[in-house]
């Protein structure tokens, strides 16, 4: 018998237009329990080597986490995959909201689709009824008319739409996913392949309750009850419930670490009027949250006097758009949210190539012939929104925009490069990894290219004493500083990168485990008890985490990645130009030390690549052959 | 004086507010004033007073504009 998970994975292809029903056993799910792990063993497995990531044998992967869908807060993520179109490796990207939870009650873990439709199509899945359908008037349309349309069609008001928009028809590099219009798989360019694929949306719904499949529903029910009583009594639940990550403004700039003028600075002049107070004043008209959560930190803002359908910039938008353009004009950044969320882009790669043309246009590496006249300067806002438009619709320079900072500065060429903020050709999020260097070994090792969501952020397990530290404590890490790059902040780093990952594969949201927020480890590991009545222990998900990052590694290695690709820009081994950190910066010994550690912590050889022993431990030792 | 909880520390304000205005009959520590407040110093990363960065030991006056941050995590959802 199997619990927690539906033991269904439904595969579609688009080419042939055909739709097949796998069932897994409980072996395969123990090793492969949902999200992250699910969709690296299909993209290792299936995806011939050095496919294409527009071909239509490149695959995408939408797969649930195995707690996905339990009424607990924060148990809210799917993953989508594929090889990315930005980085040509291993691509993923993780949401919240509503349909994975809606995929879950549908009977379903994953959705594996090949091919490429003839025609724009849509898939309609209501339980275990599968259909492709036509949506040739769904393309080139914006995603609420899209959602609307759908829902009216099947005459459901409660369906889940799962869609790409007019930047993923476009194939623009980074375009994202969304679902219910506020909540984004933005990274790696994933909405790009399902834009490659015809592919405009996945509707879903269901109605199997999670619980009615839990070896133990007691357990998860009681979780429930207690987070939700648990958010008002934890400072940092509590904060993101208050404010938001757009909180987060104030407090990286005082740090000294809020990207500005693409990373050249870690503090903004114009800060003042991106604070929260002005947010709260001038846009926010509610909270929000994704499925049975508690924590409800989505904000909703009103655009010219009226509540935009596609919610509130958060913190990554506001900067990467904002103070990293050198842009402080609050009005004008909800703007750029909504556009970037309509037309589905991601907002971070988005602004991170925005602030990379300012820069090349600064320096005269590109003029006002090939911006079609727009002085394209740090600073000016409407300049910023233009090119959204640009890039989304690959209109004029927007068409070398769209293809990402590492491809554009390869075109530019010059002094372009120094300028193009990525890794393994994805833009940098906004964390300054010159503040804290766990974030920067991680953009650097991450399989999908510059990502701040790999592991913990340094200054939260840095004081003994903090609520954050004492949450991690128990995954056996000890207190480091934040500017620290040591082999104990490896050790720590390794630990919560598992942790993390592992997180990935269970379907819970960042803001939900400690040590970032409210739930307890013993916790996390209850809830896996009871929704599959496995015997598992802490070790065990720290080692489904690690499985995964391990099977995505080898997917990289096959196309020929390697240490040479663990690397940060030239850039944050540089000093900081202002605030508090100023003159800061990475040293490049110690960094490459720090990797070295790693690889050896992770039983890699010294060219990065998982040994066969390491795969074996791991009970994945087919990885080893089948990525030659 | 004017003091700002950025962050989760707002939340340690029994009224939850992130701006507030304290007098003080004369200068005080902070560190001293944070236990009268119930603010506790493990969650504070950095003090800045009057645009200048400063310790818990450094002593706060009436005039004084006091903004508290908290160490910070990840920023994305
Ligand atoms: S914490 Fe925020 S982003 Fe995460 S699941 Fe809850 S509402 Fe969604």
């Amino acid at each position: 018998m199997s619990y927690g998970y539906t033991g269904k994975i439904l595969r579609v292809d688009l080419t042939r237009a055909t739709i097949q029903i796998e069932t897994r056993d409980d072996a395969f799910y123990r090793l492969y329990p949902g999200g992250k792990a699910i969709a690296a063993y299909f993209l290792v497995r299936e995806l011939p080597p050095h496919t294409e990531p527009f071909a239509p044998e490149n695959r995408l992967m939408l797969a649930n986490g195995l707690l996905t869908g339990a009424p607990f807060s924060t148990a809210t993520r799917y993953t989508a995959a594929a090889r990315s179109p930005l980085t040509r490796a291993y691509g993923e990207s993780e949401a919240g909201g509503f349909w994975g939870p809606e995929l879950r009650m549908a009977g379903w873990d994953a959705i594996l689709i090949t091919g490429r439709a003839e025609s724009p199509v849509y898939l309609w899945i209501r339980d275990d009824h599968v259909e492709i359908r036509d949506a040739r008037h769904l393309w080139g349309r914006d995603p609420l008319e899209v959602q609307e349309t759908i829902r009216t069609a099947h005459n459901d008001p409660l369906i889940r739409v799962l869609q790409i928009g007019i930047a993923g028809e476009n194939r623009v590099r980074y375009a994202a996913l969304t679902n219910d219009l506020r909540h984004f798989n933005g990274r790696n360019g994933i909405g790009a392949v399902m834009g490659s694929k015809n592919l405009r949306a996945i509707a879903v719904r269901g109605t199997t309750r999670y619980l009615d499949r839990a070896y133990d529903p007691q357990p998860i029910a009681e979780l429930g009850r207690a987070l939700a009583q648990r958010v008002k009594v934890h400072p940092q639940s509590w904060d993101l419930q208050d404010k938001g990550t757009p909180g987060l403004m104030d407090s990286l700039n005082a740090a000294g670490i809020l990207p500005t003028r693409n990373f050249h600075q870690g503090a903004f002049e114009g800060i003042d009027a991106l604070r929260w107070v002005e947010y709260e004043k001038h846009l926010l008209t509610a909270r929000r949250s994704c499925y049975a959560c508690a924590v409800r930190c989505k904000r909703e803002v009103r655009l010219d006097g009226q509540v935009s359908a596609y919610g509130g910039p958060e913190y990554e938008t506001l900067d990467s758009l904002g103070p990293n353009c050198g842009i402080g004009d609050l009005h004008a950044l909800a703007r750029a949210n909504e556009l970037c969320n309509r037309y589905l882009l991601d907002s971070i790669s988005t602004g991170s190539t925005i602030a990379f043309a300012m820069e090349c246009f600064e320096h005269g590496l590109i003029g006002l012939k090939e911006t079609d006249g727009i002085e394209l300067r740090f600073g000016n806002a409407d300049a910023m929104l233009k090119m959204i438009e640009m890039i989304a619709r690959r209109q004029g320079i927007g068409d070398l925009l769209a293809e990402g900072v590492r491809r554009a500065a390869e075109t530019i060429g010059g002094d372009a490069r120094e300028f193009a903020m990525h890794v393994k050709g994805q833009e940098l999020p906004m964390h300054d990894p010159r503040g804290k260097v766990g974030i920067g070994i991680g953009y650097a090792i991450s399989e999908n290219g510059a990502d701040h969501l790999t592991s913990a952020h340094d200054p939260t397990i840095a004081n003994p004493d903090s609520i954050t530290f004492k949450g991690g404590q128990p995954l056996g890490i000890e207190a480091v500083p934040s500017r620290e790059l040591s082999e104990r902040k490896v050790r720590n780093y390794y630990i919560l990168e598992n942790w993390t990952s592992a997180g990935k594969v269970l379907g819970l949201c960042f803001f939900g485990p400690a040590p970032r927020s409210f739930i307890q480890v013993d916790e996390v590991v209850g809830a896996v008890r009871a929704a599959t009545g496995w015997d598992v222990t802490t070790q065990d998900i720290l080692r489904i985490g690690e499985r995964a990052t391990n099977l995505a590694r080898m997917f990289n290695a096959r196309e020929g990645f390697s240490h040479k690709d663990d690397t940060l820009p030239n850039r944050l081994f540089q000093p900081l130009e202002n605030g508090a950190l100023a003159g800061a910066f990475i040293s490049r010994p110690d960094f490459e030390r720090a990797l070295v550690e790693l690889y050896r912590l992770k039983g890699w050889d010294a060219k990065g690549t998982p040994t066969r022993e390491k795969l074996r431990e791991l009970g994945i030792e087919w990885a080893a052959d089948s990525s030659q | 004086m004017h003091l700002h909880l950025a962050g989760h520390l707002a939340w340690y304000d029994a009224q939850k507010r992130a701006h507030l205005e304290i007098h003080l009959a004369e200068p005080t520590r902070l560190l001293t004033l944070l236990r009268q407040l119930g603010v506790p110093p493990e969650e504070i990363a950095i003090v800045v007073v009057n645009d200048a960065p400063v310790t818990l030991d450094a002593r706060v006056c009436d005039t004084d504009r006091v903004e508290l941050f908290p160490p910070v995590g990840g920023g994305s959802a």
